[in-house]
């Protein structure tokens, strides 16, 4: 089977070689964690080493904010720009949704002015402005990724998660049941130090590794390295040695 | 103003003379004028692109229109939406790429504020 290689060391085994061509991917995490640094190296990996142009959507940042925070990881993106392999368009989470249902909207027009088959959304949270009812939500966000699909594109969509350590509350969960793979971004509290870890929760139409790693950001991007060892509960935010925890369980009682 | 100082103010490429005495005519036309250069593909209501440009939406909108019927931008009705973005007509969009970039040097800015200022008296 063809794969969208990610360029995110050790992710792309993870994926049994990368994500399923046209698929949409949320990657969510708190803020910080490093999700739109994901979204950009997803980007620059297929300009630079695949040949396949991109398309950065943006409810939030600016590009100039992109031009700058791809620099301090050595990416080029205005030379991407310049060359016509890349186009960041700041816009609304309303505004590209009415492109999409329209023929010929500007979104459209990019993708096939530079080919584009990659995309990323930055950031899907704030779809949820448009609709607090979680039914109409659910129907907004899946006909922006069925628009995405319909031009061919492999979708990284951002969404934030408002916990830094364990679970979000009163978050809509209807959305990781739309997108075809998901990625959860987690602080961890460990050792008296915040690590980072990636776990693939869902990837629809493929086997994928299921281990919780530990990743990291560097000068060069993420880089995902081996899974926790003889921790638990990591998507807590505050695992305990397994032998910790059967004494707890098994001990103490 | 006397003479020698208006001679001085007006010592400019005649392209963005013009350029600043037909489009830029206010100063929130000179933010929206950088925004869409800095952001060229942006597409977006008036509402939305005042919140960007950190202006109020009734003065942003009125500016927006004006520069629509100065072939700087474009308007589309988009649903019920009115979205503007920027004109794809390459002689505007050279001129605004060389306002920007003149934009950059402090005497270009003293001049522009100048001649923006008397315009708007």
């Amino acid at each position: 089977m063809d794969r969208v290689t990610t360029g995110i060391a050790g992710l792309d085994d993870m994926l049994q070689g990368g994500f399923v061509p046209n698929t949409a991917i949320l990657v969510e995490g708190a803020p910080g964690t490093g999700k739109t640094t994901f979204g950009m190296q997803f980007i620059h990996h297929g300009i630079a080493q695949c040949d396949e142009p991109g398309i950065i959507l943006t409810f939030e940042q600016f590009p100039r904010q992109y031009y700058r925070d791809a620099a301090n990881f050595g990416w080029d993106f205005r030379r991407w720009e310049a060359e016509g392999k890349l186009r960041i368009m700041m816009t609304s989470p309303e505004v590209s949704q009415a492109f999409f249902q329209e023929a010929g909207g500007q979104i459209e027009q990019l993708t096939r002015e530079v080919g584009a088959r990659r995309i990323l959304v930055d950031s899907i949270s704030h779809f949820e402005r448009l609709a607090a009812d979680p039914v109409h939500l659910r129907q907004l966000v899946y006909s922006f990724i069925n628009g995405l699909k319909r031009e061919g594109l492999t979708a990284v969509l951002t969404r934030e998660n408002v916990a830094l350590l364990g679970e979000a509350e009163g978050q809509d969960e209807s959305v990781p049941f739309i997108v075809d793979t998901y990625i959860l971004l987690r602080y961890v509290e460990m050792d008296s130090a915040i690590r980072k870890a990636l776990l693939v929760l869902k990837m629809r139409g493929s086997y994928h590794d299921k281990d919780i790693r530990r990743f990291t950001v560097t000068s060069k991007g993420i880089e995902v390295h081996s899974k926790f060892e003889g921790q638990e509960g990591i998507l807590s935010g505050s695992p305990r040695r397994m032998a910790e925890s059967f004494i707890e369980a098994f001990v103490r009682r | 103003m006397n003479d020698v100082t208006r001679r001085l103010m007006t010592d400019m490429d005649p392209d963005l003379l013009t350029f600043l005495h037909s489009k830029v005519t206010s100063f929130v036309k000179w933010d929206l004028i950088r925004f869409f250069h800095e952001n060229p593909h942006t597409a977006d209501t008036a509402e939305n692109i005042a919140r960007y440009a950190g202006r109020n939406v009734e003065m942003t909108e009125a500016e927006l229109v004006e520069l629509t019927e100065l072939g700087v931008l474009v308007k589309n009705q988009l649903g019920s939406m009115v979205v503007y973005s920027l004109s794809n007509d390459p002689g505007i969009r050279d001129l605004i790429r060389r306002f920007a970039e003149a934009s950059d040097d402090r005497e270009f800015r003293r001049k522009a504020i100048y001649h923006i200022i008397r315009g708007m008296r």
